[in-house]
Formats: C-alpha cells, structure tokens, sequence
C-alpha cells in the first residue's frame, strides 16, 4: 500500500474528527445539544453520517476507483 | 486574438442578456431595503433552502471555475479536496458559534471579538478582516477580468471595471435582500451549468467508463500525494483551504456571518447547513472542476489541444452548442458576481458597524448609516479594483492561496479559542491577533527561517500554502502561553459568548426563558388591527398557541403561504395574550403588517421560534 495516498485520508479525517468531537462538545455542554429530544438525536446522527459518507466516497477513489482503468470492473 | 476564435454573436447576447437580467433582478430588491437591518441582514426572515443556494454562490466565486478546472486539468479528481473539509466544522458552525452570534444579535465579527474580549482586539481584527474581504474583492474581480479578456479580448482591468460597477450597483440598491435573492437565481444557474457541462462531457465520450478511461490513472485519486508536487501537494492545500480558508468562511467571513444571521430562525440555520455542504458543495465541487476533467480527456482522445489555464473555457467552447455556450459563459459571470456581492455587502458592514458607528458619527439616524453603507458599498468595489494590478503578478490559485494563508490565521484562531475556551483571555486574544499577523510578516522577510521547519521537505515552492501551517500555529502558540499568564475575563461577563452557554444567549435573545417544547405551524387569517399600532405583539386565538406550544411573550415569525417566497413576505413577532373570541385570526398591528406585505385578510402561516 502506498502510504503517501494513505497519510492524507489519516490527516484529513483524523483532524476532522477531532473539529466534530469540539462542536458536538461545544453543543453538549450548557445542555444546548440535547439528545432528550428527537431533533437533537437526528442532527447528530446526520453529522454522523455525513463524517462516514465522505470518509466512503474518499476510500472509494483511493483504493478502488484509480484501478478501473478501462471502463470494466474494478 | 483569441476573443473572435471562442464564443459567436448569440453567446454574447446570452451572456449580456443574463448581466442586465441579473441586474434587474437584483435592483427590483432595492424596495425591500429601508432599514440598515435590511441592508446587511436582509429582515432576518428568510428560509434555510434559499440561504442554502446562496452561500453556495457565494462559496463558489468565478475564480473557482477557474482555478478548479485548471487544476483538475493537471491533477485530476484531486481539484475536489478543498471542498471535502467543509463537513468537519459543521458541528461547530451549527452547535455554538451560529447560536452564539444570532442570539446574542452581534452583527459583526470584531463586535463579537469586544464582547468576548476587549476594544483593542475588536480594532486589530477590523482592519485584517477588511483587509481579507478587500482582497478577496479583488481576487474575484481579476478572475473575470481574465475571463473576459480570453473571450472577449478586453483588458483584464476594463473587464473588472464594468463587472465591478454592475454589482456594486445592485449592492448599492438592494443590499443583503438584493445578494440572497440574486445569489439564487446564480447558484441555480452554475450548478445547472456545471453539472449539464458534464453531463454532455459524457454522453459525448459515450459514457462515464470510456471518459474515465482518458483519464491518466494518477488523475484518479481523491487525493493528491502528501508532499507532492510542491504547489498541490495534499498537505500544503489541506492547511491552506481545509484549515485556514474553510475555517475563515466558517467562522469570520462577515459575508458568512451576514448570511447565516439572514435566516429565520436558528434552527433554520441546521437545515440549511446539512443541504449547502453535504448535498449543494459536492455538486458544486464537480461543476467548478469538470472543466478541467473534460480537457483533458478530450486532449487525450486526441480531440483538442488545451493549455491548463483555459480548460473550462475551451472544453466548453468545444461541447457546447451557440447560445448554450453563453448559457455557460453567464454562469462563470453569476460566479463572479455571486461572491463579489456578498464581500462588498460585507466590507460594508463591517465599516459602518466597527468604524463609522463607534468612532465617525456615533447615535445618528439609521437614515444616515444606511446611507454610509450604499456610499461603502461603491467605495469597497473601488477598493478590490485597485488590487487587481497586484494579484495579476500570480497565478489566480497562487494569489487565492498565499493570500488567505498570510491573512486568515490569527483572527481565525482568536475566534476559535474564544468560542470554545472560556480560559482564554483578552490580552492572549489581543496578542494572537497582533503577534501572530506580525510573524506572518516576518515570515515574507525570512521564508526559509519561519515557514522552511514547516514545509514537509517541499522546497519554497511550498510556501504560499505551508505558511498557512506556520500562520496557525504561531497564532495558537501566542494565544495558549499568554493566556497561562494573564488574567481571564469574569465567567459572568461570557455568558452567551462561550460553548456551554448557548442557553443564556437564547435568554438573551427572547428576554425571557426560551420556549423548547415542540409544536407546530398553523394556518390563520391576518387581519389588521389599528389599535396594536406601535406594537409588535400579536394576538392568536388560544388553539393556535395551544397547537405551537406557544405561550404568551414567545418569539412567533408569520409568513407568506406560499413557501417558494422563502420568507421575503414575512415578519418576526411576539404572541400577545390570546384573543377572546373562537376565530382563526391573527390580529397584527399596521407596521408589521407593512414590513411582511401583508394584506388584511391574507392566509399566513404562523409558528413558533422560541
């Protein structure tokens, strides 16, 4: 494996972890973000999603994507 | 020349057609525009969809186009990573800092940076924050300039000269309303563009594997390598845009601000976060950089011959028939002027708000600050043309890039630990500002010293990107060891300014404990009644209140029932005690009536905010 594609996806997910965990910190603290209530819960599990389906999309045109090559499977 | 080889007569009337049809349409917002609320916050009354559209106008200038496509010509699909940061910083956009500045009514980042902090901080910040949307004003202008200059063969400098003048028109009549409502009319029109621009790319290749097989396989990759090559190495454009820039426009971009605090409500303000950056950014990440993707499988295919630099045009021009051309053209001019307007908006503000209000002219008229921010407005477009000689030395990516690196990092930093860091204290606020803007100086006298440790072995050619690195962490150095010495401001001074008291800054806003119970919208008939004149309190029939889970003295907003108006027909209001009588009226005094274009009479629909 090619680390020097890999470092990037650490790098840029690793620090954004780290900016989604001080927002939704931020957002708990005070009682703010409160997941009493099904709004709260549904923007959180939004955020959620929304961190996994980049990191998705981001592994897909680094491991799989480049090597299909000629229009035929992966 | 190349102007009479791209582009015919029916292009250019498209793209002329769509300038003056801009104009109009932002002029005709004028009318909305009587207060400096107004013209910098639009009555903050409008829906999350159209704030949306908007700040992906915004957030995509016309030097995206440019700048996307060349390098996606180069690199490839690795031109879409900036826009892949955008998502980190949500939770903080949506969880404390839009709930901090719209609850607690600051208008304006350095009034926010004296509240937190102290009057010196807030003077710091407002002259680098000037200094970065004037330069920002002046990045845009010269993209067109060069643009039109290709196509049409003027000078760049005239080509900047008669987009500023259009825009700056419009700003000067219609302010906030004039940009929102124009911003989406354009967002609208460079997504359709940029997205139809690819559709066609791959019908022609005859379908999305056979366009992907023209491409080199290092074209392939959503990333490009860590530290190379030196000028788009994934490191050097992370720290650059992914930090710095995104942080910027995040949290300190005034034209940012001004759009988030347009919106109805705070809880407008997720909805309209989730859509722009995870539905409407990723759209506009391969509209902007397509161009480039296209080019270079054309070239490829051996179809045509493509300098970077003119990709987007040139695989336009050859996809595209007469007139869709211009259709195409208009949407790189809606690009330009989506984002010059918002900057010139916010200069505007941010000058009437922190330098002519305080210090100028204190407790005049709104009349007499209304009209400073039309003549500000002008005066800031006449500012970005002056920087148009000095951006032309650089690439357009090169000049984006050094400049937000060098600008953005230590007001940046002071907003960021301010907002999460009740700790951080004024005089560390004060010195991140000031000491980290003057290593940032420095550090154009002594590259190699200042920014070289932070390089990754890429070599001065990385500079413009790395000192972004060096920026930001110079910034949080000063700000963390001054504030082990020095003394924090009162945690009861904070209140509402800090995360963990969002709470208090709802108080603040409603005046009042704020109401979280969920309800919902009802539907009733506004009817004026005179004698809640000079009064902003309405009077709902208990069933209505009952059905909002509303209670007298909470925050209501009326609208239009027509929902594609997004809150230009609306008003703010507060529910009075309920009415007598078993009906489904709405009693609304004259002037609110007036301000959301009410009728009486008039099918509204009413909910509750707070």
């Amino acid at each position: 494996m090619n680390m020097l594609r890999v470092w990037p996806i650490v790098c840029q997910f690793g620090v954004g972890a780290l900016l989604c965990l001080i927002g939704i910190w931020g957002g708990l603290r005070g009682g703010y973000l409160n997941l009493k209530t099904t709004e709260d819960r549904r923007l959180l599990i939004i955020l959620i999603a929304g961190f996994l389906l980049m990191l998705a999309i981001v592994c897909f045109f680094t491991f799989l994507a480049p090597n299909w090559a000629n229009g035929g499977t992966i | 020349m190349i102007a009479q080889v791209i582009g015919g007569k029916i292009d250019y009337t498209v793209m002329l057609f769509y300038f003056v049809a801009v104009l109009g349409f932002g002029l005709y917002f004028g009318r909305y525009t009587t207060t400096t609320k107004d013209f910098f916050f639009g009555g903050q009354r409008f829906s999350w969809w159209l704030i949306s559209f908007s700040c992906v106008a915004t957030v995509v200038g016309s030097y995206s186009f440019i700048k996307y496509s060349t390098v996606g010509f180069k690199y490839g699909i690795s031109s879409t990573q900036s826009y892949l940061n955008d998502w980190f910083w949500m939770p903080i956009l949506v969880l404390v800092w839009i709930p901090i500045i719209y609850y607690m009514k600051i208008q304006s980042i350095p009034e926010y940076l004296e509240r937190r902090f102290d009057k010196k901080t807030r003077i710091a910040a407002t002259f680098i924050i000037l200094l970065y949307l004037v330069g920002y004003i002046g990045i845009n202008l010269i993209t067109l300039g060069k643009t039109l200059h290709t196509l049409l063969g003027w000078q760049i400098m005239t080509g900047a000269i008669v987009t500023a003048v259009a825009v700056a028109l419009y700003v000067y009549i219609g302010g906030q309303t004039a940009v929102i409502m124009t911003d989406l009319v354009q967002g609208i029109i460079l997504l359709i563009a940029g997205l139809g621009l690819f559709a066609v790319a791959i019908y022609h290749f005859g379908g999305f594997g056979k366009f992907w097989a023209l491409l080199p396989k290092e074209h392939k990759y959503a990333f490009s390598d860590f530290n190379a090559p030196p000028n788009f190495s994934f490191i050097g454009i992370y720290v650059q845009d992914g930090l710095a820039n995104t942080g910027a426009l995040m949290l300190m971009h005034q034209g940012f601000i001004m759009r988030f605090l347009s919106l109805k409500s705070v809880r407008d303000s997720r909805r309209m976060v989730v859509c722009w950056i995870l539905v409407l950014a990723p759209l506009a990440a391969i509209a902007t950089s397509c161009g480039g993707w296209i080019a270079r499988a054309l070239v490829n295919n051996g179809e045509a011959s493509i300098e970077p630099s003119d990709a987007f045009v040139k695989a336009a021009h050859f996809l595209c028939s007469p007139g869709v051309f211009g259709f195409v053209l208009a949407a790189l001019t809606a690009a330009l002027m989506s984002t010059a307007d918002t900057l010139i908006n916010a200069v505007s503000a941010i000058f009437v708000n922190d330098i002519w209000r305080p210090y100028v002219k204190p407790g005049s008229s709104d009349k007499h600050y209304l009209r400073v921010a039309r003549i500000t407005s002008l005066c800031a477009a006449g500012l970005g043309l002056a920087l148009v000689p000095i951006f032309m030395k650089d690439t357009i990516y090169g000049a984006h890039s050094m400049f937000t690196a060098a600008v953005t990092p230590p007001v940046l930093t002071a907003i960021f630990l301010g907002i999460i860091w009740k700790r951080y204290t004024p005089a560390a606020a004060f010195i991140t500002i000031t000491g980290g803007a003057v290593l940032i100086g420095l550090s154009f006298i002594w590259p190699d010293l200042l920014v070289g440790p932070f390089d990754f072995g890429m070599g001065p050619d990385s500079y413009k990107f790395m000192r972004a690195l060096f920026g930001l962490s110079a910034a949080v150095t000063l700000g963390i060891s001054v504030t082990l010495f020095t003394k924090p401001k009162a945690e009861a001074k904070l209140k509402g300014l800090v995360a963990g008291t969002q709470i208090d800054a709802m108080r603040n806003f409603k005046g009042g404990q704020p109401n979280l119970r969920p309800g919902e919208k009802v539907r009733l008939k506004a009817k004026i009644d005179q004698s809640l004149a000079g009064n902003d309190t309405v009077i709902l029939p208990q069933s209505a209140l009952d059905k909002m889970a509303a209670e007298p003295g909470d925050l209501l907003y009326a609208s239009h029932t027509r929902w594609w108006y997004g809150g230009l027909r609306s008003v703010h209001l507060k529910a009075g005690l309920p009415a007598a009588e078993h009906n489904e009226s709405m009693l609304i005094s004259p002037e609110d009536a007036a301000t959301a274009h009410f009728t009486d009479g008039q099918q509204v629909i009413v909910e509750k905010i707070i």
